[in-house]
Protein backbone atom coordinates (compact mmCIF):
# COMPACT_ATOMS: atom_id res chain seq x y z
CA UNK A 1 0.00 0.00 0.00
CA UNK A 2 1.33 3.44 -0.86
CA UNK A 3 1.87 5.74 2.07
CA UNK A 4 2.45 9.48 2.08
CA UNK A 5 5.90 10.65 3.26
CA UNK A 6 4.24 12.47 6.16
CA UNK A 7 2.73 9.23 7.37
CA UNK A 8 6.01 7.35 7.04
CA UNK A 9 7.75 10.05 9.04
CA UNK A 10 5.03 10.04 11.68
CA UNK A 11 5.15 6.26 11.91
CA UNK A 12 8.90 6.08 12.45
CA UNK A 13 8.68 8.92 14.96
CA UNK A 14 5.96 7.22 16.98
CA UNK A 15 7.58 3.80 16.86
CA UNK A 16 11.02 5.12 17.79
CA UNK A 17 9.48 6.94 20.74
CA UNK A 18 7.84 3.69 21.87
CA UNK A 19 11.15 1.86 21.42
CA UNK A 20 12.92 4.46 23.55
CA UNK A 21 10.33 4.15 26.33
CA UNK A 22 10.64 0.37 26.11
CA UNK A 23 14.41 0.36 26.33
CA UNK A 24 15.15 3.02 28.97
CA UNK A 25 14.23 0.87 32.03
CA UNK A 26 16.16 -2.12 30.65
CA UNK A 27 19.21 -0.10 29.71
CA UNK A 28 19.20 1.72 33.04
CA UNK A 29 19.36 -1.60 34.86
CA UNK A 30 22.06 -2.92 32.51
CA UNK A 31 24.09 0.25 33.03
CA UNK A 32 23.61 0.02 36.80
CA UNK A 33 24.88 -3.55 36.81
CA UNK A 34 28.26 -2.37 35.52
CA UNK A 35 28.63 0.71 37.73
CA UNK A 36 31.07 0.84 40.62
CA UNK A 37 29.61 1.88 43.99
CA UNK A 38 30.34 5.64 43.78
CA UNK A 39 28.26 5.87 40.61
CA UNK A 40 25.20 4.00 41.99
CA UNK A 41 23.47 7.14 43.19
CA UNK A 42 23.39 10.69 41.95
CA UNK A 43 26.09 12.77 43.52
CA UNK A 44 24.92 16.37 43.62
CA UNK A 45 22.88 17.03 40.51
CA UNK A 46 24.84 14.80 38.15
CA UNK A 47 23.33 11.45 37.30
CA UNK A 48 25.55 8.74 35.86
CA UNK A 49 23.65 7.57 32.79
CA UNK A 50 26.44 5.40 31.51
CA UNK A 51 29.11 3.81 33.74
CA UNK A 52 32.21 6.02 33.71
CA UNK A 53 34.37 3.20 35.07
CA UNK A 54 32.58 0.01 33.98
CA UNK A 55 33.32 -2.95 36.22
CA UNK A 56 32.36 -6.59 36.82
CA UNK A 57 32.44 -6.00 40.58
CA UNK A 58 28.67 -6.30 41.02
CA UNK A 59 28.64 -9.72 39.40
CA UNK A 60 31.68 -10.82 41.41
CA UNK A 61 29.96 -9.57 44.55
CA UNK A 62 26.76 -11.59 44.09
CA UNK A 63 28.85 -14.68 43.44
CA UNK A 64 30.70 -14.22 46.69
CA UNK A 65 33.94 -12.45 45.94
CA UNK A 66 33.74 -8.92 47.22
CA UNK A 67 36.33 -6.65 45.74
CA UNK A 68 35.32 -3.52 47.58
CA UNK A 69 35.94 -2.40 51.13
CA UNK A 70 32.64 -0.52 51.14
CA UNK A 71 30.42 -3.58 51.36
CA UNK A 72 30.91 -6.79 53.27
CA UNK A 73 30.73 -10.14 51.49
CA UNK A 74 27.37 -11.90 51.41
CA UNK A 75 26.74 -14.89 53.63
CA UNK A 76 24.87 -16.55 50.76
CA UNK A 77 25.83 -16.20 47.12
CA UNK A 78 23.58 -16.12 44.07
CA UNK A 79 24.72 -19.54 42.93
CA UNK A 80 22.27 -21.56 44.98
CA UNK A 81 19.23 -19.40 44.06
CA UNK A 82 20.16 -19.79 40.39
CA UNK A 83 20.29 -23.56 40.80
CA UNK A 84 16.98 -23.44 42.66
CA UNK A 85 15.31 -21.35 39.94
CA UNK A 86 16.63 -23.67 37.23
CA UNK A 87 15.58 -26.87 39.00
CA UNK A 88 12.11 -25.73 40.03
CA UNK A 89 11.33 -24.10 36.67
CA UNK A 90 12.65 -27.07 34.67
CA UNK A 91 10.85 -29.74 36.66
CA UNK A 92 7.71 -27.60 36.86
CA UNK A 93 7.83 -27.44 33.07
CA UNK A 94 8.28 -31.21 32.82
CA UNK A 95 5.26 -31.81 35.08
CA UNK A 96 3.04 -29.32 33.25
CA UNK A 97 4.08 -30.52 29.79
CA UNK A 98 3.72 -34.23 30.57
CA UNK A 99 0.29 -33.93 32.15
CA UNK A 100 -0.82 -31.20 29.76
CA UNK A 101 0.27 -32.96 26.55
CA UNK A 102 -1.27 -36.29 27.55
CA UNK A 103 -4.54 -34.65 28.58
CA UNK A 104 -4.64 -32.48 25.46
CA UNK A 105 -4.22 -35.58 23.28
CA UNK A 106 -6.86 -37.44 25.26
CA UNK A 107 -9.34 -34.63 24.74
CA UNK A 108 -8.40 -33.86 21.16
CA UNK A 109 -8.58 -37.48 19.89
CA UNK A 110 -10.78 -39.39 22.32
CA UNK A 111 -13.01 -36.68 23.79
CA UNK A 112 -11.88 -37.55 27.32
CA UNK A 113 -11.81 -35.01 30.15
CA UNK A 114 -14.45 -32.62 28.82
CA UNK A 115 -14.32 -30.73 32.14
CA UNK A 116 -10.65 -29.83 31.77
CA UNK A 117 -10.79 -26.80 29.46
CA UNK A 118 -13.06 -24.80 31.74
CA UNK A 119 -11.49 -26.13 34.97
CA UNK A 120 -8.05 -25.06 33.76
CA UNK A 121 -9.24 -21.60 32.71
CA UNK A 122 -10.74 -21.17 36.15
CA UNK A 123 -7.46 -22.27 37.69
CA UNK A 124 -5.78 -19.47 35.77
CA UNK A 125 -8.43 -16.98 36.81
CA UNK A 126 -7.87 -17.37 40.54
CA UNK A 127 -5.24 -15.19 42.19
CA UNK A 128 -2.57 -17.58 43.49
CA UNK A 129 -2.74 -15.70 46.76
CA UNK A 130 -6.29 -16.98 47.30
CA UNK A 131 -5.37 -20.68 47.26
CA UNK A 132 -1.99 -20.51 48.96
CA UNK A 133 -3.11 -21.17 52.55
CA UNK A 134 -4.21 -24.77 51.94
CA UNK A 135 -1.17 -25.31 49.73
CA UNK A 136 1.14 -24.01 52.47
CA UNK A 137 -0.52 -26.31 55.03
CA UNK A 138 -0.35 -29.36 52.74
CA UNK A 139 3.22 -28.63 51.70
CA UNK A 140 4.28 -28.21 55.33
CA UNK A 141 2.64 -31.56 56.09
CA UNK A 142 4.48 -33.23 53.20
CA UNK A 143 7.78 -31.58 54.10
CA UNK A 144 7.79 -29.67 50.81
CA UNK A 145 8.32 -26.17 52.25
CA UNK A 146 11.64 -24.65 51.17
CA UNK A 147 12.46 -27.41 48.67
CA UNK A 148 12.86 -27.08 44.92
CA UNK A 149 10.64 -30.08 44.30
CA UNK A 150 7.77 -28.61 46.34
CA UNK A 151 8.07 -25.46 44.28
CA UNK A 152 8.28 -27.46 41.03
CA UNK A 153 5.02 -29.25 41.82
CA UNK A 154 3.14 -25.97 42.35
CA UNK A 155 4.68 -24.54 39.18
CA UNK A 156 3.60 -27.65 37.28
CA UNK A 157 0.01 -27.11 38.36
CA UNK A 158 -0.03 -23.35 37.90
CA UNK A 159 1.26 -23.55 34.32
CA UNK A 160 -0.71 -26.67 33.40
CA UNK A 161 -3.48 -24.55 31.78
CA UNK A 162 -0.99 -23.08 29.30
CA UNK A 163 0.62 -26.44 28.48
CA UNK A 164 -2.78 -28.05 28.02
CA UNK A 165 -4.34 -25.33 25.89
CA UNK A 166 -1.28 -24.85 23.70
CA UNK A 167 -0.91 -28.55 23.01
CA UNK A 168 -4.65 -28.97 22.48
CA UNK A 169 -4.67 -26.39 19.68
CA UNK A 170 -1.56 -27.97 18.16
CA UNK A 171 -3.18 -31.42 18.19
CA UNK A 172 -6.45 -30.02 16.83
CA UNK A 173 -4.57 -28.41 13.93
CA UNK A 174 -2.56 -31.50 13.11
CA UNK A 175 -3.50 -33.58 10.12
CA UNK A 176 -4.64 -37.04 11.22
CA UNK A 177 -3.94 -38.95 8.03
CA UNK A 178 -0.63 -40.40 9.16
CA UNK A 179 -2.09 -41.43 12.52
CA UNK A 180 -4.98 -43.14 10.79
CA UNK A 181 -2.67 -44.91 8.38
CA UNK A 182 -0.65 -46.27 11.29
CA UNK A 183 -3.85 -47.47 13.00
CA UNK A 184 -4.86 -49.34 9.87
CA UNK A 185 -1.39 -50.92 9.81
CA UNK A 186 -2.21 -52.39 13.22
CA UNK A 187 -0.40 -50.00 15.55
CA UNK A 188 -2.08 -49.61 18.94
CA UNK A 189 -3.46 -46.16 19.69
CA UNK A 190 -0.95 -45.59 22.45
CA UNK A 191 1.92 -46.54 20.17
CA UNK A 192 0.59 -44.16 17.54
CA UNK A 193 0.69 -41.39 20.16
CA UNK A 194 4.21 -42.10 21.41
CA UNK A 195 5.87 -43.25 18.19
CA UNK A 196 4.18 -41.12 15.54
CA UNK A 197 2.32 -38.13 16.97
CA UNK A 198 4.87 -36.97 19.53
CA UNK A 199 7.90 -37.13 17.19
CA UNK A 200 5.90 -35.25 14.55
CA UNK A 201 5.03 -32.60 17.11
CA UNK A 202 8.61 -32.02 18.25
CA UNK A 203 8.70 -28.35 17.24
CA UNK A 204 5.35 -27.36 18.82
CA UNK A 205 6.27 -29.35 21.94
CA UNK A 206 9.54 -27.48 22.21
CA UNK A 207 7.93 -24.05 21.87
CA UNK A 208 5.18 -24.90 24.35
CA UNK A 209 7.80 -26.13 26.82
CA UNK A 210 9.85 -22.96 26.43
CA UNK A 211 6.72 -20.87 26.93
CA UNK A 212 5.87 -22.74 30.14
CA UNK A 213 9.49 -22.50 31.30
CA UNK A 214 9.43 -18.71 30.92
CA UNK A 215 6.30 -18.53 33.07
CA UNK A 216 7.82 -20.72 35.77
CA UNK A 217 11.11 -18.86 35.75
CA UNK A 218 9.21 -15.55 36.12
CA UNK A 219 7.41 -16.45 39.31
CA UNK A 220 7.99 -14.41 42.45
CA UNK A 221 4.94 -14.72 44.71
CA UNK A 222 4.82 -18.51 45.01
CA UNK A 223 8.51 -18.81 45.75
CA UNK A 224 8.18 -15.99 48.26
CA UNK A 225 5.58 -18.00 50.16
CA UNK A 226 6.97 -21.51 49.79
CA UNK A 227 10.70 -21.01 50.21
CA UNK A 228 12.43 -19.52 53.20
CA UNK A 229 16.16 -19.95 52.98
CA UNK A 230 17.77 -22.96 51.33
CA UNK A 231 15.92 -22.95 48.04
CA UNK A 232 14.88 -19.33 47.48
CA UNK A 233 14.74 -18.50 43.78
CA UNK A 234 16.57 -15.68 42.01
CA UNK A 235 13.78 -13.05 42.24
CA UNK A 236 13.24 -13.74 45.95
CA UNK A 237 16.97 -13.64 46.59
CA UNK A 238 17.31 -10.43 44.61
CA UNK A 239 14.53 -8.73 46.56
CA UNK A 240 15.97 -9.86 49.88
CA UNK A 241 19.40 -8.38 49.22
CA UNK A 242 18.45 -4.89 50.34
CA UNK A 243 16.81 -5.79 53.61
CA UNK A 244 19.69 -7.90 54.86
CA UNK A 245 22.22 -5.10 54.41
CA UNK A 246 22.32 -1.50 55.32
CA UNK A 247 21.15 0.55 52.39
CA UNK A 248 20.27 -0.43 48.85
CA UNK A 249 22.71 -2.57 46.92
CA UNK A 250 21.68 -1.02 43.62
CA UNK A 251 24.45 -2.42 41.46
CA UNK A 252 24.39 -5.92 42.91
CA UNK A 253 20.62 -6.18 42.56
CA UNK A 254 20.81 -4.87 39.01
CA UNK A 255 23.42 -7.51 38.17
CA UNK A 256 21.10 -10.19 39.55
CA UNK A 257 18.12 -8.69 37.74
CA UNK A 258 20.08 -8.87 34.51
CA UNK A 259 20.94 -12.52 35.15
CA UNK A 260 17.26 -13.27 35.83
CA UNK A 261 15.92 -11.26 32.88
CA UNK A 262 18.17 -12.45 30.08
CA UNK A 263 17.08 -16.13 29.67
CA UNK A 264 13.33 -15.50 29.26
CA UNK A 265 13.91 -12.63 26.83
CA UNK A 266 16.11 -14.80 24.61
CA UNK A 267 13.72 -17.76 24.82
CA UNK A 268 10.77 -15.46 24.20
CA UNK A 269 12.32 -14.15 21.00
CA UNK A 270 12.94 -17.75 19.92
CA UNK A 271 9.27 -18.67 20.25
CA UNK A 272 7.87 -15.33 19.07
CA UNK A 273 5.73 -17.12 16.51
CA UNK A 274 3.75 -18.95 19.16
CA UNK A 275 3.46 -16.21 21.78
CA UNK A 276 -0.01 -15.09 20.70
CA UNK A 277 -1.34 -18.63 20.71
CA UNK A 278 0.12 -19.29 24.15
CA UNK A 279 -1.04 -16.09 25.75
CA UNK A 280 -4.61 -16.37 24.49
CA UNK A 281 -4.97 -20.05 25.43
CA UNK A 282 -4.93 -20.98 21.77
CA UNK A 283 -7.93 -18.80 20.98
CA UNK A 284 -5.85 -16.86 18.50
CA UNK A 285 -3.13 -17.97 16.12
CA UNK A 286 -0.56 -15.85 14.44
CA UNK B 1 -14.09 -58.48 31.19
CA UNK B 2 -12.77 -61.65 32.76
CA UNK B 3 -9.50 -63.27 31.81
CA UNK B 4 -11.25 -66.19 30.14
CA UNK B 5 -13.32 -63.92 27.90
CA UNK B 6 -10.27 -61.93 26.95
CA UNK B 7 -8.49 -65.09 25.85
CA UNK B 8 -11.35 -66.38 23.77
CA UNK B 9 -11.98 -63.10 21.98
CA UNK B 10 -9.56 -62.11 19.24
CA UNK B 11 -8.16 -58.63 19.87
CA UNK B 12 -9.78 -57.11 16.81
CA UNK B 13 -13.30 -57.70 18.07
CA UNK B 14 -12.66 -55.60 21.17
CA UNK B 15 -15.15 -52.75 20.83
CA UNK B 16 -12.96 -49.84 19.68
CA UNK B 17 -15.00 -47.43 21.76
CA UNK B 18 -14.05 -49.03 25.07
CA UNK B 19 -10.44 -49.06 24.03
CA UNK B 20 -10.57 -45.41 23.06
CA UNK B 21 -12.36 -44.38 26.20
CA UNK B 22 -9.91 -46.21 28.42
CA UNK B 23 -6.87 -44.67 26.76
CA UNK B 24 -8.50 -41.24 26.85
CA UNK B 25 -9.19 -41.64 30.55
CA UNK B 26 -5.62 -42.70 31.27
CA UNK B 27 -4.16 -39.85 29.27
CA UNK B 28 -6.23 -37.22 31.07
CA UNK B 29 -5.75 -38.75 34.53
CA UNK B 30 -2.52 -36.95 35.56
CA UNK B 31 -3.99 -33.57 34.66
CA UNK B 32 -7.21 -34.36 36.55
CA UNK B 33 -5.23 -35.38 39.64
CA UNK B 34 -3.16 -32.19 39.52
CA UNK B 35 -6.29 -30.05 39.15
CA UNK B 36 -7.93 -31.80 42.10
CA UNK B 37 -4.78 -31.41 44.14
CA UNK B 38 -5.04 -27.65 43.88
CA UNK B 39 -8.81 -27.18 43.66
CA UNK B 40 -11.18 -29.56 45.41
CA UNK B 41 -9.18 -30.59 48.46
CA UNK B 42 -7.75 -27.12 49.17
CA UNK B 43 -11.19 -25.56 48.76
CA UNK B 44 -12.75 -27.92 51.30
CA UNK B 45 -9.84 -27.33 53.66
CA UNK B 46 -10.19 -23.60 53.21
CA UNK B 47 -13.94 -23.73 53.82
CA UNK B 48 -13.34 -25.62 57.06
CA UNK B 49 -10.62 -23.29 58.31
CA UNK B 50 -12.64 -20.22 57.37
CA UNK B 51 -15.26 -21.23 59.94
CA UNK B 52 -12.71 -21.19 62.76
CA UNK B 53 -10.26 -18.84 64.42
CA UNK B 54 -7.38 -21.12 63.55
CA UNK B 55 -3.88 -19.75 63.10
CA UNK B 56 -0.60 -21.59 62.53
CA UNK B 57 0.50 -20.11 65.86
CA UNK B 58 -2.43 -21.58 67.78
CA UNK B 59 -0.54 -24.76 68.60
CA UNK B 60 -3.17 -27.02 67.06
CA UNK B 61 -2.87 -29.05 63.89
CA UNK B 62 -5.33 -27.75 61.30
CA UNK B 63 -7.65 -30.82 61.41
CA UNK B 64 -8.41 -29.91 65.02
CA UNK B 65 -9.30 -26.35 64.16
CA UNK B 66 -12.94 -27.12 65.15
CA UNK B 67 -11.87 -26.47 68.71
CA UNK B 68 -11.70 -22.82 67.74
CA UNK B 69 -15.03 -22.87 65.88
CA UNK B 70 -16.56 -19.45 65.40
CA UNK B 71 -19.19 -20.09 62.77
CA UNK B 72 -19.67 -17.32 60.27
CA UNK B 73 -17.92 -14.67 62.35
CA UNK B 74 -15.05 -14.37 59.84
CA UNK B 75 -17.50 -13.72 57.04
CA UNK B 76 -19.30 -11.12 59.11
CA UNK B 77 -15.94 -9.49 59.85
CA UNK B 78 -14.94 -9.17 56.24
CA UNK B 79 -18.07 -7.17 55.45
CA UNK B 80 -16.89 -4.46 57.81
CA UNK B 81 -13.17 -4.75 57.05
CA UNK B 82 -12.40 -1.29 55.70
CA UNK B 83 -8.86 -2.19 54.74
CA UNK B 84 -10.17 -5.05 52.58
CA UNK B 85 -12.70 -2.86 50.79
CA UNK B 86 -10.10 -0.14 50.29
CA UNK B 87 -7.73 -2.72 48.79
CA UNK B 88 -10.47 -3.99 46.48
CA UNK B 89 -11.33 -0.44 45.44
CA UNK B 90 -7.68 0.31 44.76
CA UNK B 91 -7.34 -2.84 42.66
CA UNK B 92 -10.44 -1.85 40.70
CA UNK B 93 -8.97 1.61 40.17
CA UNK B 94 -5.67 0.20 38.89
CA UNK B 95 -7.60 -2.08 36.52
CA UNK B 96 -9.85 0.75 35.35
CA UNK B 97 -6.83 2.88 34.44
CA UNK B 98 -4.25 0.35 33.26
CA UNK B 99 -6.35 -1.97 31.10
CA UNK B 100 -7.90 0.75 28.87
CA UNK B 101 -4.59 2.63 28.57
CA UNK B 102 -2.75 -0.56 27.62
CA UNK B 103 -5.50 -1.39 25.15
CA UNK B 104 -5.46 2.01 23.43
CA UNK B 105 -1.66 2.23 23.30
CA UNK B 106 -1.44 -1.35 22.05
CA UNK B 107 -4.07 -0.73 19.39
CA UNK B 108 -2.38 2.47 18.24
CA UNK B 109 0.98 0.71 17.94
CA UNK B 110 -0.60 -2.26 16.19
CA UNK B 111 -2.17 -0.06 13.50
CA UNK B 112 1.29 1.36 12.78
CA UNK B 113 2.60 -2.17 12.18
CA UNK B 114 -0.10 -3.28 9.75
CA UNK B 115 1.96 -3.10 6.58
CA UNK B 116 5.55 -3.87 5.71
CA UNK B 117 8.30 -1.32 6.25
CA UNK B 118 12.08 -1.54 6.67
CA UNK B 119 13.14 -2.60 10.17
CA UNK B 120 9.70 -3.91 11.09
CA UNK B 121 10.88 -7.24 12.48
CA UNK B 122 13.57 -5.81 14.73
CA UNK B 123 11.33 -3.02 16.04
CA UNK B 124 8.58 -5.57 16.70
CA UNK B 125 10.95 -7.79 18.69
CA UNK B 126 12.11 -4.85 20.78
CA UNK B 127 8.58 -3.65 21.48
CA UNK B 128 7.33 -7.00 22.80
CA UNK B 129 10.35 -7.45 25.07
CA UNK B 130 8.92 -5.94 28.29
CA UNK B 131 6.35 -8.68 28.76
CA UNK B 132 9.12 -11.26 28.80
CA UNK B 133 11.04 -9.52 31.56
CA UNK B 134 10.54 -11.27 34.91
CA UNK B 135 7.88 -9.11 36.66
CA UNK B 136 9.88 -8.93 39.88
CA UNK B 137 12.86 -7.63 37.89
CA UNK B 138 10.62 -5.13 36.10
CA UNK B 139 9.51 -4.00 39.55
CA UNK B 140 13.12 -3.46 40.53
CA UNK B 141 13.82 -1.54 37.30
CA UNK B 142 11.03 0.89 38.07
CA UNK B 143 12.03 1.04 41.71
CA UNK B 144 15.39 2.39 40.53
CA UNK B 145 13.89 4.67 37.89
CA UNK B 146 11.59 6.37 40.40
CA UNK B 147 14.22 7.10 43.06
CA UNK B 148 14.27 10.78 43.94
CA UNK B 149 17.76 11.04 42.44
CA UNK B 150 16.85 8.69 39.60
CA UNK B 151 16.48 8.93 35.84
CA UNK B 152 12.78 9.85 35.77
CA UNK B 153 13.38 12.99 37.78
CA UNK B 154 16.50 13.67 35.73
CA UNK B 155 14.51 13.56 32.49
CA UNK B 156 11.81 15.76 34.02
CA UNK B 157 14.43 18.31 35.02
CA UNK B 158 15.53 18.66 31.37
CA UNK B 159 12.11 20.19 30.73
CA UNK B 160 11.74 22.27 33.86
CA UNK B 161 15.32 23.60 33.72
CA UNK B 162 15.59 23.21 37.49
CA UNK B 163 16.46 20.01 39.40
CA UNK B 164 13.38 17.88 40.08
CA UNK B 165 13.49 15.82 43.29
CA UNK B 166 10.08 14.22 43.53
CA UNK B 167 9.99 11.32 46.00
CA UNK B 168 7.72 9.18 43.82
CA UNK B 169 7.56 6.04 45.86
CA UNK B 170 7.04 7.69 49.22
CA UNK B 171 4.14 9.88 48.15
CA UNK B 172 0.76 8.10 48.46
CA UNK B 173 -0.68 9.37 45.17
CA UNK B 174 2.51 9.31 43.12
CA UNK B 175 3.43 5.80 44.31
CA UNK B 176 0.21 4.45 42.82
CA UNK B 177 0.92 6.35 39.61
CA UNK B 178 4.43 4.91 39.44
CA UNK B 179 3.09 1.39 39.96
CA UNK B 180 0.56 1.87 37.18
CA UNK B 181 3.24 3.22 34.83
CA UNK B 182 5.29 0.08 35.45
CA UNK B 183 2.25 -2.10 34.72
CA UNK B 184 1.51 -0.20 31.53
CA UNK B 185 5.15 -0.48 30.45
CA UNK B 186 5.17 -4.21 30.96
CA UNK B 187 1.77 -5.16 29.54
CA UNK B 188 1.05 -2.78 26.65
CA UNK B 189 3.20 -5.15 24.54
CA UNK B 190 0.75 -7.97 25.25
CA UNK B 191 -2.15 -5.90 23.90
CA UNK B 192 -0.01 -4.86 20.94
CA UNK B 193 0.88 -8.48 20.14
CA UNK B 194 -2.68 -9.81 20.37
CA UNK B 195 -4.32 -6.88 18.58
CA UNK B 196 -1.75 -6.93 15.78
CA UNK B 197 -2.43 -10.63 15.22
CA UNK B 198 -6.11 -9.73 15.03
CA UNK B 199 -5.57 -6.81 12.65
CA UNK B 200 -3.54 -8.98 10.30
CA UNK B 201 -6.59 -11.21 9.92
CA UNK B 202 -8.72 -8.41 8.48
CA UNK B 203 -9.00 -9.06 4.73
CA UNK B 204 -7.12 -6.45 2.76
CA UNK B 205 -9.43 -6.50 -0.28
CA UNK B 206 -12.36 -5.42 1.88
CA UNK B 207 -10.32 -2.51 3.14
CA UNK B 208 -9.32 -1.58 -0.41
CA UNK B 209 -12.91 -1.77 -1.62
CA UNK B 210 -14.03 0.44 1.22
CA UNK B 211 -11.28 2.94 0.41
CA UNK B 212 -12.37 3.03 -3.24
CA UNK B 213 -15.93 3.65 -2.11
CA UNK B 214 -14.64 6.70 -0.26
CA UNK B 215 -14.61 5.47 3.31
CA UNK B 216 -12.25 7.40 5.59
CA UNK B 217 -9.86 5.67 8.00
CA UNK B 218 -12.20 6.01 10.97
CA UNK B 219 -15.15 4.70 8.97
CA UNK B 220 -13.12 1.73 7.71
CA UNK B 221 -12.02 1.00 11.24
CA UNK B 222 -15.55 1.17 12.64
CA UNK B 223 -17.38 -0.79 9.94
CA UNK B 224 -14.80 -3.40 8.84
CA UNK B 225 -12.06 -3.78 11.43
CA UNK B 226 -14.05 -3.48 14.64
CA UNK B 227 -16.73 -6.10 13.89
CA UNK B 228 -14.08 -8.63 12.84
CA UNK B 229 -11.95 -7.89 15.88
CA UNK B 230 -14.73 -8.13 18.48
CA UNK B 231 -13.83 -11.55 19.86
CA UNK B 232 -10.13 -10.76 19.87
CA UNK B 233 -10.70 -7.48 21.69
CA UNK B 234 -12.86 -9.24 24.28
CA UNK B 235 -10.18 -11.91 24.80
CA UNK B 236 -7.40 -9.34 25.11
CA UNK B 237 -9.36 -7.24 27.61
CA UNK B 238 -10.41 -10.32 29.61
CA UNK B 239 -6.85 -11.67 29.87
CA UNK B 240 -5.43 -8.34 30.95
CA UNK B 241 -8.23 -7.66 33.43
CA UNK B 242 -7.75 -11.06 35.07
CA UNK B 243 -3.99 -10.62 35.33
CA UNK B 244 -4.30 -7.01 36.48
CA UNK B 245 -6.65 -8.07 39.27
CA UNK B 246 -3.88 -10.33 40.60
CA UNK B 247 -1.21 -7.61 40.41
CA UNK B 248 1.51 -8.34 42.96
CA UNK B 249 5.13 -8.85 41.86
CA UNK B 250 6.06 -5.50 40.33
CA UNK B 251 4.05 -3.56 42.85
CA UNK B 252 5.34 -5.42 45.89
CA UNK B 253 8.96 -4.93 44.86
CA UNK B 254 8.43 -1.24 44.10
CA UNK B 255 6.47 -0.17 47.17
CA UNK B 256 5.67 -3.22 49.32
CA UNK B 257 2.10 -1.88 49.34
CA UNK B 258 3.19 1.38 50.92
CA UNK B 259 3.65 4.10 51.84
CA UNK B 260 1.22 3.08 54.56
CA UNK B 261 -1.44 1.24 52.62
CA UNK B 262 -1.38 3.62 49.64
CA UNK B 263 -0.63 0.91 47.05
CA UNK B 264 -2.09 -2.07 48.87
CA UNK B 265 -4.02 -4.10 46.30
CA UNK B 266 -6.03 -7.20 47.13
CA UNK B 267 -3.14 -9.65 46.59
CA UNK B 268 -0.81 -7.54 48.71
CA UNK B 269 -3.40 -7.27 51.47
CA UNK B 270 -3.95 -11.04 51.57
CA UNK B 271 -0.19 -11.59 51.48
CA UNK B 272 0.32 -9.28 54.44
CA UNK B 273 -2.37 -10.76 56.65
CA UNK B 274 -1.15 -14.25 55.71
CA UNK B 275 2.50 -13.69 56.54
CA UNK B 276 2.41 -10.93 59.16
CA UNK B 277 -0.88 -11.19 61.07
CA UNK B 278 -1.13 -14.98 60.56
CA UNK B 279 -4.91 -14.96 61.06
CA UNK B 280 -5.40 -17.83 58.62
CA UNK B 281 -9.04 -18.51 59.50
CA UNK B 282 -9.90 -15.00 58.43
CA UNK B 283 -7.63 -15.14 55.36
CA UNK B 284 -9.37 -18.34 54.27
CA UNK B 285 -12.73 -16.57 54.51
CA UNK B 286 -11.52 -13.67 52.36
CA UNK B 287 -9.91 -16.02 49.83
CA UNK B 288 -13.06 -18.12 49.53
CA UNK B 289 -15.27 -15.08 49.14
CA UNK B 290 -13.04 -13.83 46.31
CA UNK B 291 -12.96 -17.24 44.61
CA UNK B 292 -16.74 -17.44 44.81
CA UNK B 293 -17.28 -14.00 43.29
CA UNK B 294 -14.71 -14.68 40.54
CA UNK B 295 -16.24 -18.06 39.68
CA UNK B 296 -19.71 -16.59 39.37
CA UNK B 297 -18.32 -13.78 37.23
CA UNK B 298 -16.40 -16.29 35.09
CA UNK B 299 -19.42 -18.53 34.47
CA UNK B 300 -21.58 -15.50 33.68
CA UNK B 301 -18.95 -14.20 31.25
CA UNK B 302 -18.56 -17.61 29.58
CA UNK B 303 -22.33 -17.87 29.08
CA UNK B 304 -22.43 -14.39 27.56
CA UNK B 305 -19.47 -15.14 25.31
CA UNK B 306 -21.04 -18.38 24.13
CA UNK B 307 -24.16 -16.51 23.03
Amino acid sequence: MHRSPAFVLFRYGAILFAVAVTLVPVLWMASMAFKPIPEWQATGAALTWWPRNPTWDNFRFVFGTSTSDLIVALDRTALRPIVSSLLSATFGTIIAMTAGTAAAYGLSRFGAGQNLPLALIQLRLFPPMAVMIPVMIMWAFLGFIDTWWGLALVYGIVTLPFAFWLMKTFFDDMSREIEEAALVEGCSRFRVFTRITLPMMRAPLASAALFVFILNWSDYLIALLLTTRDWVTVPVYMASLSSSMTGQLYGAKAALGLIAAVPPVILGILIQKHLVRGLTFGALKQ
Amino acid sequence: MTMAEKLTLPATTLPPDTDRRRLGFRLTLPAQVLVLLISLFPLLMQLYISLTDWSPLSGLMWPRAWQMWNGLANYADLLSDNRLWAALGRTAFVMAVCVPVEFLLGLALATLFMDEFPGKRVLYSILIMPMMVVPAVAGYMFFMLFQSGGPVNDILSWFTASPVTIAWLSSPTLALTAVMIADIWQWTPLMFLILLAGLMGVPEDQMKAATLLGAGPWQRFRTIVLPRMRTIIVIALAIRSIECFKIFDTLFIMTGGGPGVATETISVYIYKITTQDLIWGYVAAIALAILLVLSVACIWAMKRLAR
